[in-house]
């Protein structure tokens, strides 16, 4: 830091603070619980919430923390009783014409009013409910988004990310005083690929997620960091789950995950709904041609095959695996003489690329192919050669093949049938690392833990590999 | 344990049976056989005076609004479903016997009704949890129903329609929603 850091006494106690940032990030940092709608760490501060209030010496007012630069020796107060009038009065005006439809709401415990309300509210509502001004509800803005007039508290977190982080413009703020609504421009709907982010920026329920929308109640979820594998930029998120009595784990929705070194906090559209992959159409029965087989038979055949045909072996694996699996691969070529390869090419994709978060590379793990040395071109295939395909999207152009599949062959492409079809886990039922586009290792733990779990590739090559073989873990480090 | 908490309303009970008469037994002994004798001759005198319930053929008179019976979903005054599905039921439950999926809800009155609505009475504690959480009046378990029957496990799940179908014993839904809507 260039800045020379200050001293300021916050409730007493005197702390260091960079005086180059306002007072409000600089407390949030140091742990202090100040309410606030419209401050948010990616968008800055627009001072139009009024929630921030701190009392600071020598000033005759409470003043929004948000927007007050740090001076050397500042005395400020964020407990008392007088700012905590001040935060309970600005509550109460914020939800004059609140529906409180929290039953109905889905960002209910995940909100910022109910939070604030229990902290610092705790009033007697002098509304009644009949007098409440009614604004229209569900309104749908485009892009999975729904809109709650009622429910908005005019924060303009969503108006701020389309107009400085998206630079698209759709929203603004309508009409005046308290007829004021969010709306999106005449004309127009909320159509750019980050748009759901505004979803998670809402500090209340006035934008919704139409996908979440009565899916599941936010504190039955449990949350896991993990990694998107929708392309290589490889941005954080965590995923939020619940297995109850009723339902088997199951994914309801992918939320970005701060990492200031690649997605800040936010992800692409895309990448939020590409959680609906990772449960739909799974393979769950091995296969020998279009017949089902048990799974102990259906290795033993494995086996048989690659130890009995005198053919030469080609492995094809998928660039999205995580670098221990395809560690795994390649002790397993080094095991039966076979060629690994992980063809990159049908992972291209200009069309989803752009200069911000989505890459025309659609391999999550593609640089950790090349850092272990993986070859990225597409051998020449024929029926003289057994092929092991390991889930690769390219990998189903000759007969003589066994296939280990996530997903379910899919109908339409034209595909000759394999040897002999086992199931695999697809990446949300184990665990890894991957390596990003810019060289940044992340691990992904393993979220789903079903009650019908499918072996993971990892645990399909343990019948095949020595378990003496450290070459694996020593290959692995070196690629990390 | 900090020492400056007094216990409150924690009061000693006198421990019997140290005196020699209580040693013996035999006083007590007396006291119990009186009791039963005293029953035996009341209930030979006048048999209709018998505490024993003849059920199923006599139901019980002693059901009164407090007792939590099978449970029921409940109307709105149109006659409509009452219950949003905002979980608040199967949160509470400390059985975890309440299954139950949203859906949109299409008719103007609300947004989110239950699709599926559906308890499992065998594992029903009764205990009225989610009567106390709903924040919409719309399950309560005034029935006055004690008894469930059925030949299958599904039997016993109740689900949404069946619910629906309960009645209340004690108040008609009109003289609730009239005193719901003073509030």
């Amino acid at each position: 830091m260039s800045t020379q850091s200050v001293t300021i006494t916050v409730d007493g106690t005197p702390i260091e603070v960079n005086p180059d940032r306002m007072l409000l990030p600089e407390l949030l940092d140091k742990g202090f619980s100040i309410p606030h709608f419209c401050y948010q760490e990616s968008l800055g501060s627009d001072g139009n919430c009024r929630m921030c209030m701190v009392e600071i010496a020598g000033k005759k007012r409470p003043q929004i923390s948000c927007d007050t630069p740090i001076v050397a020796g500042m005395e400020v107060r964020t407990r008392g009783e007088s700012i905590e009038k001040v935060r309970r009065d600005i509550l109460e005006l914020e939800l004059i014409n609140h529906p409180v439809d929290c039953p109905i709401c889905d960002q209910a415990g995940e909100c910022s009013l109910q939070d604030y309300y229990m902290e610092y509210g705790l009033y007697q509502g002098k509304v009644d409910k009949k007098e409440k001004h009614h604004f229209d509800k569900h309104i749908d803005l485009g892009a999975n988004v729904l809109h709650d007039q009622e429910r908005c508290v005019l924060c303009q977190r969503c108006v701020r990310f389309c107009r400085d982080v998206t630079h698209t413009d759709e929203l603004c703020v309508a009409g005046r005083g308290d007829h004021s609504y969010i709306t999106t421009i005449p004309g127009e709907t909320l159509h750019n690929a980050y748009a759901m982010n505004v979803t998670d920026l809402c500090p209340v329920g006035a934008l919704t997620s139409k996908d979440f929308r009565f899916q599941q109640r936010v504190w039955f979820l449990a949350t896991s960091p993990s990694v998107c594998h929708g392309c290589a930029k490889g941005c954080a998120i965590d995923i939020d789950h619940a297995k109850s009595k009723y339902h088997d784990d199951t994914i309801y929705r992918f939320r970005p995950r701060k990492n200031p070194e690649i997605n800040g906090e936010f992800i692409c559209d895309a990448g939020r709904l590409s959680y609906k992959e990772t449960q739909t159409y799974l393979l769950r029965t091995c296969l020998a041609k279009e017949e089902i087989l048990a799974d102990a038979e259906a290795l033993d055949r494995m086996k048989a095959i690659l130890t009995e045909d005198e053919y030469p072996i080609v492995v094809l694996a998928d660039a999205n695996l995580y670098t221990e699996e395809l560690a795994a691969l390649q002790a397993f070529a080094r095991t039966f003489h076979a060629q690994l390869y992980a063809p990159l090419e049908a992972y291209h994709d200009p069309a989803f690329g752009d200069d911000w978060l989505k890459s025309s590379q659609r391999a999550a793990n593609a640089e950790g192919v090349k850092r272990l040395g993986i070859a990225t071109e597409m051998p020449t295939l024929n029926d003289n050669t057994l092929v092991i395909n390991v889930n690769h999207p390219d990998g189903h152009r000759t007969a003589n093949r066994i296939d280990l599949l996530t997903h379910r062959p899919d109908e339409n492409t034209e595909r000759v049938p394999a040897r002999l079809t086992l199931p695999i886990a697809p990446w949300v039922r184990s665990s890894g690392h991957l390596i990003n586009e810019d060289g940044i290792e992340q691990y992904c733990e393993q979220v789903l833990r079903r009650n019908d779990p499918t072996p993971t590739l990892l645990e399909r090559l343990a019948h095949f590999l020595d378990k003496g073989d450290d070459t694996i873990l020593d290959n692995m480090e070196t690629a990390l | 344990m900090n020492d400056t908490v007094k216990p409150t309303r924690i009061t000693t009970v006198p421990r019997y049976g140290d005196q020699p008469a209580d040693k013996l037994y035999l006083p007590a002994i007396y006291a119990g056989i009186k009791v039963t004798l005293g029953h035996f001759v009341r209930n030979v005198l006048d048999i209709t005076a018998m505490e024993t319930l003849e059920y199923p053929e006599e139901q019980p008179t002693d059901i009164t609004s407090r007792y939590r019976g099978l449970h029921r979903l409940t109307h709105r005054e149109d006659g409509s479903i009452r219950c949003v599905a905002c979980f608040m039921c199967a949160t509470a439950c400390p059985a975890q016997c309440i299954n139950i999926i949203a859906t949109e809800r299409t008719d103007g009155i609300d947004e989110k009704m239950p699709e599926i609505f559906a308890i499992d009475t065998l594992e029903c504690v009764f205990c009225g949890m989610c009567v106390e959480a709903c924040p919409c009046d719309a399950i309560r378990m005034d029935t006055g129903i004690f008894s469930v029957t059925g030949k299958t496990r599904e039997d016993f799940v109740l689900q949404r329609d069946r619910l629906l179908s309960h009645t209340g014993a004690f108040e008609t839904e009109q003289t609730r929603n009239k005193e719901a809507s003073h509030d």
